[in-house]
């Protein structure tokens, strides 16, 4: 397991620093330039070059990079080209927003998913478990944005009982408040993922329904509760940790469109304000930070069916990786 | 990740529904595809008709009413058809060449590439196709060809890894290790061991990635980054709508109606050929 | 509005306005029962602020927020175009017109607590022609020669060459603490309120400053609020999140405030032009023939009729009603497709061209080059539209001038001088014109400076410089309870210490 561990740590660090380096080259082949941000019209070829200088891009790239590597190995993400505020400080400040809404939405989306998806598939011959999978199939497809419009009409303009969207000016100093804030987009990205998640969860429950070793546990006289709770849960819940660990790494930067369509100031809309003015220190921040972040859900993700499953821990995972 | 996250999803409509899957898909799916192939030859009225008067409601001239600009909604709908297919197919087509490729090279490669190839797929899968999609506006402006190519690019990473796994699974095999041993030549090992098994089950795929595709296609044009003007995709008729949503309903909700109409149908159909696949899949409990 | 009125009465109009505007008559809303001088106002704007400061590329929305709120200039901005005296009291011009006397009011403090000092001032204005000065306005002080600051309530200014304007451009000048550090993402100004807290892309906080040297502001507090979509901004105001909207860009919701006895709608004044802008360097753009008939084949009225409804006003040249030097001009190159059909065919192109127009991915300009494609396929025309953002406009089209046609929207009072500059984006190259504009801003008195600026702009108008679509409208929403809000917005500005709530 040290071993595991370590070998784990060191892959991390190294995929942190190449993805630097890969960042860093990518933003600079892309054509666009920044100092365009802070122009309007009337500005001067003389104002465009000081731009340029201003903010530095007008040095060797080499140069750029060195000091660039220089800001990262000492935690520092260096300031906006743009707003000229430290990088660092601003993801923190989205986070306080991203972090809380990615949890609640994934927390909210197993709590509806691992129900249903375990009806859909013990019922599934009865009415309900085909309309079950009908109504998630449904999801599947739903426009995310959509969604949000729809419930924004629904439950702020029409109903009067949920803000329509916006973050407390003083973010969680009043949780409540801030919470209230949260509840529409929380669902949005809920049921959206449920949508994916009940499907797996079907699936999985039916594998272990189907299996052998719960029949064998069933014929030895074990009741079908205390069967599934022994053999079932564990068994099912290996595959499905594993799609948790992909939505909740994709939905900490694909949240995007629901913080555009209810104007909340996460990392997914600091990154694309970033991209739209080529703000290349604050891109390389939210994408180096959401790196790791992706890196780490996955470890983690990793650990947890090692945990559950001591078949992963044998020196050769074999297949799983 | 492992590989049975791929796998499991292959199960689960394998049973009842099976041939109505398939009926009902192809129905639904048809149904656009039957309008977009219209919109070719015919449609109510031209694109750049701007004759209707602003926002004006259904009536027997506009069967659905008129956007701002005094255009028929009707007419945008089909052409919208046109755009969610034409991206949606030209993604995966992309996304299918350079997913296999990737995915092949994956699975012959030594264990080291293997695994930088394995952990670069992660985390591009967590990197939403749409900042792979601005970065790509912002570096060509937005067109069709943009937002093809950002998709594909998108579902390349997911098909590669889905391949990576299965052409891994087939070199396991007892009689392709005896196949490698005795110097058959890897593009024919290819040719005939590993794609003839891994096709099922790709095809299947790539049809669940057209309705991600159709998805993305959506959203995309709802930031503004998707197909420009004059030509406009469903996802930026609801953009627009959405200012309009309580005093003209119907241009927020027939896009998103056909939307997922087109999505269900496609991702039935691929369960419906999962089934017709791959039998053994088909159980009965 | 009504826009014949304004064409007759200009001057006796932009009167009322000026002496409207000392009162609260001109503010929209009216004060009922008791308000509460501790309110938190909660604004709603689609303009965040860049950064903090107006000479590094804060954009519009630091002059939204910002200005009159937190800085102070010399001088003040009133909506009808006047100046009126701000920090200075006073001012003395020599006979030459080169040197400017300023006086400087005393017992103003900095937000710092620091008094003001002449010091300030010419660190002020030196900050604007800064070499990394990003400042819009730099081109307009290109005249300053000196400045010198005998004692701490006195600034003299002496320039190379008269400059009408100079005093109107201070009025665009803030007054910094030139002590102070970090400008960009702090403040140091002596307006009536202090920046509080800002995060960006989200909310700016305002609280009131308790040392302000003039009349205290009515509310406590004031909360600007961010958007980045307009149908957000609305849904906000109607959930009551934020209590007035800046600059209503979504007239199609319109409606809902409309019929609700709850909201206030404000027509106010704009000086934001849509423009169809040629390059009038290259063919076919090079032929003024050829640009009179696009001007005329564009049914402007029905084109600013969907997107803005019954708002809005048509100008026909650059300058809109709140210039001084503003004319009628829409019938120069009136709406007339056989008109243009006429004009093409005497240009050389019976069956017209095709051509590329490149137009920013931001509303409205998608939607306008829908409306423009449509128009000019009538005339044989085909429009290519090929849609850029932001910054490839400024590369492409603003420094590379590589582009045949686009459209643009320019924010900015007195921008009609930008004609007389051949260098710039547009390239309209007319001598006569350039002279114009030389001599305007020479002028020794503002009725000679109006009648050079007038001939400018009919001659543009004559040229179909480029097609001026139409002029904004400047809508304000705003919840009932409030009072005292500006309701016009010209150069962006959005004063909020007059604004009650009760």
């Amino acid at each position: 397991m040290l071993h595991y561990l370590l070998r784990r740590v060191a892959f991390l660090i190294v995929t942190l620093f190449l993805a630097t380096v890969v960042l860093f080259l990518l933003l600079r082949l892309l054509p666009g330039d920044p100092a365009n941000s802070l122009l309007s019209v009337g500005a001067t070829p003389q104002q465009i070059a000081a731009a340029r200088h201003e903010i530095g891009t007008d040095r060797p790239l080499p140069q750029q990079f060195v000091t660039w590597l220089g800001q990262v190995a000492t935690l520092n993400l260096g300031h906006s080209f743009v707003s000229t505020l430290p990088v660092g400080s601003q993801i923190t400040s989205r986070l306080v927003v991203t972090v809380p809404l990615t949890l609640l939405a994934f927390a909210l989306a197993i709590v509806i998913s691992v129900p249903v998806g375990f009806l859909a598939a013990y019922k599934s011959r009865r009415w309900y478990g085909a309309v079950l999978g009908g109504v998630s199939q449904l999801g599947l497809a739903v426009p995310v944005f959509w969604l949000g419009m729809l419930l924004v009409v629904i439950f702020a303009l029409k109903l009067r009982v949920s803000p329509s969207g916006g973050f407390p000016a003083d973010d969680w100093a009043n949780p409540g408040a801030a919470l209230n804030d949260l509840v529409l987009p929380v669902l949005t990205i809920a049921l959206v993922m449920s949508a994916s998640l009940i499907r797996y969860v079907r699936s999985a429950t039916l594998d272990v329904l189907d299996s052998d070793y719960l029949r064998t546990a069933r014929a030895l006289g074990s009741s079908f509760v205390s069967a599934m709770w022994r053999h079932g849960v564990r068994n099912a819940s290996v595959p499905v940790v594993s799609i948790l660990g992909i939505e909740l790494a994709t939905t900490f930067l694909g949240a995007v469109v629901v913080e555009s369509v209810f104007s909340l100031p996460g990392l997914g809309s600091l990154l694309v304000q970033g991209i739209s003015e080529h703000d290349y220190p604050v891109i390389q921040g939210v994408l180096l930070v959401s790196t790791f972040a992706v890196l780490v859900i996955g470890f983690l993700a990793d650990l947890t069916q090692r945990l559950i499953d001591p078949r992963l821990r044998a020196p050769h995972p074999g297949a799983a990786r | 990740m492992t590989s049975a996250a791929i796998e499991t999803p292959q199960r689960v409509t394998a049973r009842r529904r099976r041939p109505v899957t398939l009926v009902v898909g192809c129905v639904l799916a048809g149904l656009i595809v039957v309008v977009a192939l219209l919109s070719l030859f015919w449609l109510p009225y031209s694109t750049s008709d701007l004759s209707g008067g602003r926002l004006a409601g259904p009536s027997a001239a506009h069967l659905l009413g008129t956007d701002k600009l005094g255009r028929d909604l009707l007419t945008q709908l089909m052409v919208g058809a046109r755009i969610a297919l034409e991206v949606g197919c030209g993604a995966v087509v992309l996304g299918g060449i350079l997913g296999v490729a990737a995915g092949l090279a994956a699975g012959f490669a030594t264990r080291w590439l293997d695994d930088t190839i394995a952990a670069t797929l992660d985390i591009l899968i967590a990197f939403p196709v749409l900042l792979l999609a601005m970065l790509l506006v912002a570096a060509r402006g937005a067109s069709l060809a943009t937002a093809i190519v950002a998709i594909g690019l998108g579902s390349a990473a997911i098909v590669a890894r889905l391949t990576r796994v299965l052409v891994k699974r087939i070199l396991g095999q007892d009689y392709v290790t005896a196949a490698r041993t005795s110097g058959t030549s890897w593009p024919r090992i290819v040719a005939e061991h590993v794609l003839p098994n891994i096709w099922p089950t790709l095809v299947v795929n790539l049809a669940l990635q057209l309705g991600v595709a159709v998805l993305a296609e959506a959203s995309l044009s709802y930031l503004g980054l998707g197909t420009p003007p004059p030509n406009e995709s469903w996802g930026r008729m609801l953009q627009e709508a959405q200012a309009t949503v309580l005093t003209a309903p119907l241009g927020a909700i027939a896009p998103g109606v056909l939307l997922i109409m087109l999505v269900v149908g496609v991702n039935l159909i691929a369960d419906g050929l999962r089934d017709v696949a791959d039998p053994t899949r088909r159980r009965s409990r | 509005m009504n826009k014949k009125a304004v064409a007759l009465f200009g001057a006796a109009m932009a009167t009322v306005l000026a002496l409207a505007a000392c009162g609260t008559n001109a503010n929209g809303g009216s004060s009922t029962g008791g308000t509460d001088t501790n309110a938190t106002i909660n604004v709603g704007s689609l303009y965040e602020p860049q950064n903090l400061d107006d000479t590094a590329g804060g954009g519009q929305g630091v002059t939204e927020a910002l200005n009159g709120n937190v800085y102070e200039s010399l001088f003040k901005l009133n909506d009808d175009g006047s100046v009126s005296n701000l920090l200075a009291t006073g001012y003395q011009v020599s006979s030459d017109g080169l040197t400017y006397t300023i006086h400087l009011r005393t017992g103003v403090k900095f937000h710092s607590g620091k008094a003001l000092t002449s010091a300030d001032v010419k660190y002020s204005i030196q900050k604007v022609l800064a070499p990394n000065s990003q400042s819009a306005r730099k081109s307009s002080f290109t005249a300053v020669k000196d400045i010198t600051t005998p004692d701490d309530s006195t600034v003299v200014v002496t320039l190379t060459s008269r400059s009408i304007s100079f005093v109107y451009n201070l009025s665009y000048v803030w007054i910094f603490n030139d002590q102070a550090k970090n400008l960009t993402t702090s403040e140091d100004g002596t307006g009536p309120y202090q920046v509080g807290t800002w995060k960006r892309g989200s909310t700016l906080t305002l609280k009131r400053f308790a040392g302000y040297w003039g009349t205290p502001a009515t509310n406590a507090e004031v909360v600007f609020h961010y958007f980045t979509d307009a149908t957000a901004l609305n849904n906000a105001l109607l959930t009551n999140a934020v209590d007035v909207v800046t600059s209503e860009q979504s007239p199609d919701a319109l409606s809902q405030f409309t019929s609700n006895k709850n909201y206030k709608v404000n027509n106010g004044h704009s000086t934001t032009k849509l423009l169809l802008a040629f390059n009038d360097r290259v063919a076919p753009f090079n032929n003024t023939l050829v640009r009179k008939a696009i001007t005329s084949a564009i049914d402007n009225k029905k084109l600013l009729q969907s997107i803005w409804g019954n708002y809005g006003t048509l100008i026909g040249s650059m300058v809109p009603p709140t210039d001084p030097w503003y004319e009628d001009l829409t019938n120069v190159n009136p709406y007339n497709v056989s008109l243009a059909k006429q004009e093409l065919t005497q240009a050389g192109y019976p069956n017209g061209f095709t051509f590329t127009l490149d137009t920013p991915n931001y509303d409205p300009h998608p939607t306008a080059a829908t409306f423009i494609k449509a128009e000019l396929a009538k005339v044989g025309i085909t429009v290519n539209i090929n849609i850029i953002t932001a910054d490839q406009w400024y590369t492409k089209v603003y420094q590379n001038h590589d582009f045949v046609a686009t459209m643009q929207e320019h924010v900015n009072d007195r921008d009609v001088v930008w004609y007389g500059d051949p260098t710039f984006y547009w390239g309209y190259n007319n001598p006569q014109v350039t002279e114009w504009v030389k001599q305007a801003e020479q002028s020794t008195t503002t009725a000679q400076q109006t009648a050079l600026l007038k001939k400018v702009n009919e001659q543009i108008a004559k040229d179909a410089a480029s097609d001026w679509l139409y002029l904004y409208p400047q809508i304000v929403v705003a919840n009932t309870d409030l009072s005292g809000y500006p309701i016009n917005g010209l150069n962006s500005q959005f004063y909020v210490y007059d604004i009650k709530k009760s």
